[in-house]
């Protein structure tokens, strides 16, 4: 029997339901999940663990790190792009989320995500690569390893973290504007790539800086050159790409916190609002400082520039390099 | 030496501090436990714990995180043992001799000797990570692709002597699991093989969702709807303890086991599980009674179990002498290192003595924190075989699933379980044995990758696997051991075929 | 016809089927100097399909297809069938809902135990794992719509 205790009751279960669905302006109510689609101990991840404990610190409210790696990142972005735009899942993307789509159609398949499909918040560190070289080789400058590169064309070799991977393409940019032929030797991962140039069984490798310092300070590799717009606060005296003549050669691996497109505007507010207010509190910094990661905050419309101009600069070199085998 | 035992004097001075041995046991426990579950294994039990460390002092992180690697290895023989499901990956030979043991009612000696056998590789493993970490480090890293890909030829060999039955048979599966192990991006030029638009095929299908599936899953499709189900075993005290027969059994094989172990763990990229399958292959070759392995050899137990406990040492060596990782977790522990203001690399034991000191002292302490924990609960899991199977069974396979769910947070990971379970289960009916297609999954991108990235080193020429000298002894070595068999198989096929002969005269 | 003889030309199928998903997926060969993506699975393929074909013509003298014994069927296809369940409801049920749900059907239906123990282990092995994993170390487990 239709009772009006009943209607009522229905009517009750109904707001309840209903009610979430328009919390948008008391964002955030719950736990937030930010994803790191790479595994523990990476760089994403060890930007990624600072950067929530202190929005959480902002939000008052939990920001979980989940790391769900898979195929060079893709696993755990493609996640992200297909969440519900509600705030509530973030993603903590490196450069590489520009590359994936390109690889992709590089090879005619359906990409796994688009990088329109997410709204970008904020930048958080951009560390450009440096190259470096074992300490027992003869080039002591840039120059001289580029004008080595042109004498012999496919000899010199340089290690990866893997194919089309931040590693591979920041050395590719280079190429590319130099016109040198070199040869690639990829690894799985940034961890053998190092291995590799340590034990001395390639040339050349293009690394974030953090990683290879233990090793420049002790004497085993050598750093020539630079690929940021600025020298590497560490690293006075190694010059940049870009003052040697090469602009084009400007390669960061960078990490910014994504939303899927859609989440609300207000949302989305909050968030660059808590992240620009993250970024400056102690424990952050002196998180980063211990990861020897300069902090790099761009915002809105800056970041937005930055992303697309990076994007653009990958989107051809990934392009140019086509698809591997081809080489004869 | 004087050195050394002074060094050895600060470490422990530092180790046996209350909060960091504290520590070392809550790592040790976490360890076990994460072993114990079937699918979690210590790269995931350590990157969950990872953010746990952050807010603690570098040392005593190292040390809780050293503690569940190490201690994951003594974890995952107790279900390999009692359930043929292999506790994590490299505890997957375990499976094959241990739980064959169980059946027949020396699961309590199986699991004593495995913990023995762990305690002694992991402490002389440790002094042999004291002792030489630098000079094998600088050994360790001029094995590049070319040293690597001779390696794991040699490693394929070990599939020779995995079987117990038809090696055609066997060699067959290590084809087939060779291939499985193709599928995903191919590391060298970015295509997408077999993987038919998931994108969480991309890495691989993963050596821990099959082998928790082949020999998990598998086990228990094929014994839970058996019209008897497996006797329950009800072993009394004095069964617990392994016979004065089995520990001699068992003495070499871990003295092997351990050097073998060692050895692997500090090579970089050798995929330290496969140091329980080299050590499992060695043992039976060296064995009087081959015949055994396969139905409960005791050293078919003793070699492996050892074996992976010792690669842990190995796999830190690189690491702590040179900031340079063997494999993914000591890459995860430099992370550690790292997010703890402890900058890895060659200067790390001259600038934090106290450090890499107290990691070795606490790293004895945690082998003898694990035997005195693992000891006594061989009583207690050997009484899990007592549950009724038509619970036990179910409860193992919601621990498979979660396990297997829990590394990557991953629906598919769950599906390959299944979908390799069936596989298993159709196998095991055909006679066919399930081993080698772990070992395959595992060495087929290595070797792949390995080789064309020699090949790329060298710009296409061969010769470069000869210009390397380790290399081209290590396929020497391994040209040699293939003839060897090959030589002893057609000897003893033409014994066959002339005890046949004078058969046929006999009768006519 | 023997059970080897069945398996062997299964192998050698599947071996098949990869060289031609290897053609189909235009995955190229390369060289021997620069070996391409479809190198490797297509010797190993190869491998395989020789070692299917010599299993089945050796295996003339095996125990008999018919001797296969599979009584065990339907209790082996009921825990696949609970075990596929878990891993569609996992992210759309929750965990502890999930685990029930396949627990009470495999201790309850399949094993046809009393009502009272089954529910009571079900119950306990959901919630008691959750913690553990979710709680203890640290593992994101789903939870569904009722937040459960």
């Amino acid at each position: 029997m239709i009772t009006p205790r009943l209607v009522s009751l229905v009517v009750v279960l109904l707001a309840a339901v209903a009610v979430p669905a328009g919390a948008e302006d008391s964002y955030p109510t719950r736990p937030i999940t930010m994803v790191v689609p790479f595994p523990p101990g990476g760089v994403a991840d060890l930007t990624a663990r600072p950067v929530a404990s202190a929005m959480e610190k902002v939000l008052k409210h939990p920001v979980g790190v989940v790391n769900k790696q898979g195929a060079a990142g893709a696993v755990g972005m493609q996640s992200v792009a297909v969440a519900k735009p509600d705030g509530y899942t973030l993603l903590l993307a490196l450069s590489s989320i520009s590359i994936i789509p390109e690889a992709d159609k590089l090879f005619n398949r359906p990409p796994a995500f688009t990088v329109d499909q997410f709204a970008p918040i904020a930048l958080i560190s951009a560390d450009p690569t440096i190259l470096v070289v074992p300490a027992d080789k003869p080039w002591k400058t840039a120059r001289e390893f580029i004008e080595d590169a042109k004498k012999r064309p496919g000899q010199i070799s340089y290690s990866s973290s893997g194919i089309y991977g931040t590693l591979h393409m920041a050395m590719e940019l280079l190429s590319q504007a130099a016109g040198l032929k070199l040869r690639h030797v990829p690894h799985q991962g940034a961890g053998p790539a190092l291995t590799a140039i340590l034990g001395g069984h390639v040339d050349a490798l293009a690394s974030g800086p953090a990683v290879v310092l233990p090793h420049i300070k002790a004497g085993k590799l050598r750093p020539l050159a630079g690929w940021g717009d600025k020298r590497v606060a560490a690293l006075p005296e190694v010059p940049t790409f870009k003052e040697l003549g090469y602009p084009e050669a400007e390669f960061y691996i960078w990490a910014g916190v994504f939303a899927p497109k859609g989440t609300p505007e207000p949302v989305l507010a909050r968030l660059r609002g808590a992240l620009r207010e993250a970024v400056n509190d102690p424990d952050f910094k002196s998180a980063m400082d211990r990861l020897e990661t300069p902090v790099t905050f761009k915002q809105g419309e800056e970041f937005q520039k930055f992303f697309e101009t990076d994007a653009r600069r990958l989107a051809e070199g990934v392009r140019r390099v086509g698809r591997v085998e081809a080489k004869p | 030496m004087l050195e050394t035992l002074q060094n050895l004097g600060l470490g422990f001075s530092v180790a046996l501090q209350p909060p960091v041995l504290f520590y070392a046991f809550v790592g040790c426990v976490i360890g076990t436990l994460v072993g114990v579950l079937p699918g979690v294994g210590p790269l995931a039990g350590i990157s969950l714990l990872l953010p746990a460390t952050f807010g603690m002092d570098a040392t005593r992180a190292i040390v809780m995180l050293a503690g569940i690697y190490y201690g994951a290895m003594y974890g995952g023989s107790t279900t390999s043992i009692l359930m043929r499901i292999p506790g994590e990956a490299a505890s997957v030979m375990t499976c094959i001799d241990g739980y064959a043991m169980a059946r027949k009612g020396r699961a309590g000696a199986a699991l004593a000797i495995a913990a023995v056998g762990s305690f002694i590789a992991g402490t002389s493993s440790v002094v042999g990570l004291m002792l030489l970490a630098p000079p094998l480090a600088s050994f360790a890293l001029r094995f590049g692709p070319p040293e690597q890909l001779a390696l794991l030829l040699l490693g394929l060999l070990v599939l020779a002597y995995m079987s117990s039955g038809s090696m055609l048979k066997a060699l067959a599966m290590a084809a087939l699991g060779l291939l499985l192990g193709t599928i995903g991006i191919d590391q060298m030029t970015g295509y997408m093989r077999y993987a038919y638009g998931v994108v969480e095929l991309g890495d691989g299908l993963g050596v821990v969702p099959v082998a928790v599936g082949l020999f998990g899953v598998a086990e228990i499709l094929a014994t839970a709807g058996a019209p008897t189900p497996p006797a329950v075993v009800k072993p009394r005290f004095r069964e617990l303890f392994p016979s004065r027969r089995e520990w001699n059994e068992s003495a070499w094989p871990i003295a092997r086991g351990s050097v073998l172990g060692f050895l692997i763990g500090i090579l970089p990229g050798s995929a330290h599980i496969i140091s329980s399958f080299v050590s499992y292959a060695v043992e039976k070759r060296v064995s009087k009674h081959p015949e055994q392995f396969g139905h409960g050899a005791v050293a078919g137990v003793a070699g492996p179990e050892s074996a992976n406990n010792s690669a842990t040492s190995g796999a830190f060596v690189p690491m702590l002498a040179l900031g340079v990782p063997s494999g993914p977790i000591p890459a995860v522990m430099l992370a550690a290192l790292m997010v703890h203001g402890v900058a890895p690399g060659p200067l790390l034991i001259h600038q934090a003595p106290a450090l890499f000191w107290g990691f070795i002292a606490s790293m004895y302490v945690g082998n003898v924190m694990l035997l005195i924990l693992n000891l006594p609960l061989v009583g207690l899991f050997v009484n899990i075989l007592r549950i009724p199977y038509p619970y036990l069974y179910p409860a193992i396979l919601v621990f498979s699933i979660l396990g297997v769910y829990a590394v990557n947070g991953s629906v598919v990971d769950v599906w390959i379980m299944l979908v390799m379970g069936v596989l298993g289960y159709v196998l095991r009916k055909l006679d066919f044995e399930t081993a080698p297609i772990v070992l395959g999954v595992v060495l087929a991108p290595l070797i792949e990758l390995s080789l064309r990235q020699s090949l790329a080193m060298s710009d296409g020429r061969y010769s470069i696997f000869l210009e390397h000298r380790i290399a081209a002894v290590l396929l020497a070595f391994g040209l040699v051991l293939v003839l060897l068999n090959l030589y002893s198989f057609a000897r003893r096929g033409l014994d066959w075929r002339a005890r046949m002969a004078r058969a046929e005269e006999g009768d006519s | 016809m023997t059970i080897d003889r069945v398996s062997g030309l299964g192998l050698a199928l599947w071996a098949l089927l990869v060289l031609e998903e290897s053609w189909r997926l235009r995955l190229p060969l390369g060289s021997l100097a620069n070996p391409g993506p479809a190198y490797f699975p297509g010797a190993l393929a190869l491998a395989l399909l020789v070692a299917g074909v010599a299993v089945a013509v050796l295996g003339g003298s095996g125990p008999r297809l018919a001797s296969l014994s599979w009584s065990e069927w339907r209790h082996s296809v009921a825990i696949f069938a609970a075990c596929a369940f878990c891993a569609l409801a996992f992210e759309r049920l929750g965990y502890r809902l999930t685990i029930f749900l396949a627990l009470a059907f495999l201790v309850g239906v399949v094993e046809r135990k009393h009502p009272v123990p089954m529910l009571v282990f079900a119950a306990a092995m959901a919630g008691g794992t959750f913690w553990l994993f979710d709680t203890l170390l640290r593992v994101p487990l789903p939870r569904g719509p009722y937040g459960f």
